[in-house]
């Protein structure tokens, strides 16, 4: 967790505050939504390697959270432990559904040093929002909606080199910007 | 290795990575190995959109944003609860408060930020000006986010009427006689209904419309068509024509000359063209989902250049078919003219959503 700390709000003072606030008024919901939703992704995404996969269980991790937070109690924990708690049930019940139409495969096997890979993927992904628009939108095009070179040179006016360029310049940025936030 | 073959490479590898995912990454230098790295983990970036649209599932179009929240509870909290953001000179604090994020103060940011809002200023007065010059010119496309064009349906010319008419607020439909005689311009509406004594300078009455248009006459003036005998009347319309229309003209449309509705663009009926059209409001839920499209509508543009029974012909949905109509009811149009007249004409009209 001390990963992110430059970027998220950590102060568990806040956070108790913020839960509070929640369970009292579901609106409140909002900021743990924000502050959680990267590492509730990357923690899905980890395992199930898909990102419609991942994204429909994201999605499931977050309305049971918040159909659930009414009881949730306060021990002392980061909120998001709570979550990837949810999470894991989640993705439990997935593969267990899975295995009783076929073999389950290696999806279920735990990996050494995951919860670091976790805690490098969450930060990329909240890093990319912070990356200049132009190269936030070449990546977003690139990865996301997997668009070549050419289209999107095309649908920015600008040259398959620029693109390139842009392309560099976003993937270096999120190095440094990884090297500097890794504690 | 230069930054263009460095990119190249990179992007060679990238190309491949996402074409086959599952094959071993390529050799490559150690600098790209780095970065591909990277980009091997953005193959499962969220996509934005979900992102923005569970938040809306969640917890509604009316959450309060982040910062909002935090600050709420801050001012919900114990004074002893210490502040997040201490108080920083080097720190510029945001527009929205102090609660979520402050960005390190430059000079230069400052200056680059006069020199914007300078040429902004600067582009909306050469803008004003050059509307003011040019204002029935072509049909100006929306600005950066918008795109907006107006496309007149194209009807086979044996389908293009238009005009019509009015009568004289009766109760009843229009009586059974012969149309007095069409002219370029009404001076004496028709008058079925006696309500006034005989004026002393005599004028026969007439309907706005071609005067080549020549009817069956009769002894009494009303609809030809009409099965009213016993009771004379005008009709249901308004505007000193006859029937159930509005307008000066013959028939259950509105404007002049005879038919059933507005003009269609087409044989000797210009199209009518926008020269204030300015852009329409995104709804906040299909902004926060990022929500694109196009919004098609149909209007009548009247003689006075404005779009009147605006409907929506295809939908989008979460609040923009408003904002459309909205915007389009407030737009001035140069109306279509048929044989130099401005005629009310019907158009579709097509505006369409995009973020960028």
């Amino acid at each position: 967790m001390k990963a992110l700390d430059s970027l998220n709000l950590e102060d568990g003072n806040d956070e108790r505050l913020l839960v509070e606030a929640a369970r009292q008024d579901p609106a409140y919901f909002a900021e743990l939504y924000e502050n959680n939703f990267e590492r509730v992704y990357a923690y899905v995404a980890r395992r199930v390697r898909d990102r419609e996969d991942a994204q429909d269980l994201t999605s499931e991790v977050f309305h049971k959270a918040l159909a659930g937070l009414p009881r949730f109690e306060w021990r002392g924990l980061p909120f998001v432990a709570w979550l990837l708690g949810i999470a894991s049930n989640v993705l439990s019940d997935r593969w267990q559904l899975k295995a009783q139409h076929k073999d389950a495969g290696s999806e279920e096997v735990e990996e050494v040093g995951v919860e670091d890979d976790v805690e490098r993927r969450a930060m990329l992904y909240q890093l990319v929002n912070l990356l200049p628009a132009d190269q936030r939108q070449v990546i977003l095009w690139r990865f996301v909606e997997q668009k070549s070179l050419r289209e999107i040179a095309v649908t920015l006016g600008r040259s398959e080199g620029a693109i390139k360029q842009l392309q560099l310049r976003a993937l270096q940025n999120l190095r440094q910007q990884m090297g500097s936030n890794h504690v | 290795m230069s930054s263009i073959s460095l990119a190249d490479q990179l992007d060679d590898a990238i190309e491949m990575m996402i074409a086959e995912p599952d094959s071993a990454p390529p050799k490559v230098d150690l600098r790209i190995g780095e970065l591909l790295g990277i980009a091997a983990e953005l193959r499962l970036l969220p996509d934005p959109a979900f992102r923005a649209a569970l938040r809306v599932e969640l917890l509604g179009q009316n959450s309060p944003a982040p910062a909002a929240v935090y600050n709420d509870l801050r001012i919900a909290a114990e004074p002893e609860v210490p502040r997040r953001h201490q108080r920083n000179d080097a720190i510029l604090p945001t527009l929205f408060g102090a609660g979520y994020g402050n960005y390190p103060f430059h000079r230069g940011n400052i200056a680059v930020s006069l020199a914007i809002h300078a040429a902004a200023i600067a582009v909306i007065a050469v803008a004003g000006w050059w509307v003011g010059d040019n204002s029935r010119g072509a049909i100006p496309t929306g600005g950066d986010i918008f795109v907006m064009e107006v496309v007149p349906n194209a009807l086979p010319v044996d389908a293009r009427k238009g005009g019509g008419g009015g009568g004289g607020n009766n109760a009843i439909p229009a009586s059974k006689g012969a149309l007095p005689r069409f002219a370029n311009e009404q001076l004496t509406p028709p008058t079925i209904v006696v309500r006034s004594e005989p004026p002393k300078l005599a004028v026969d009455p007439t309907l706005v419309g071609p005067p080549v248009l020549t009817m069956p006459s009769t002894s009494e003036i009303g609809n030809p068509l009409s099965n009213i005998l016993s009771v004379p009347s005008t009709g249901n319309g308004s505007g000193g024509g006859i029937g159930d229309g509005d307008g000066a003209g013959f028939g259950p449309g509105s404007g002049s000359g005879m038919g059933g509705g507005p003009y269609r663009v087409g044989g000797g009926v210009s199209a009518p063209r926008a020269i204030y059209d300015p852009d329409p409001e995104y709804s906040d839920e299909a902004r926060q989902a990022k929500f694109q499209g196009t919004v098609v509508l149909w209007a009548v543009v009247g003689v006075d250049g404005r779009a009147k029974g605006i409907r929506v012909v295809r939908s989008l949905g979460m609040g923009l078919d408003e904002k459309a109509i909205a915007a389009v009811g407030g737009w001035k149009f140069e109306p279509g003219r048929k044989g130099g007249v401005p005629v009310p004409v019907q158009v579709t009209i097509e505006v369409s959503f995009r973020l960028l």
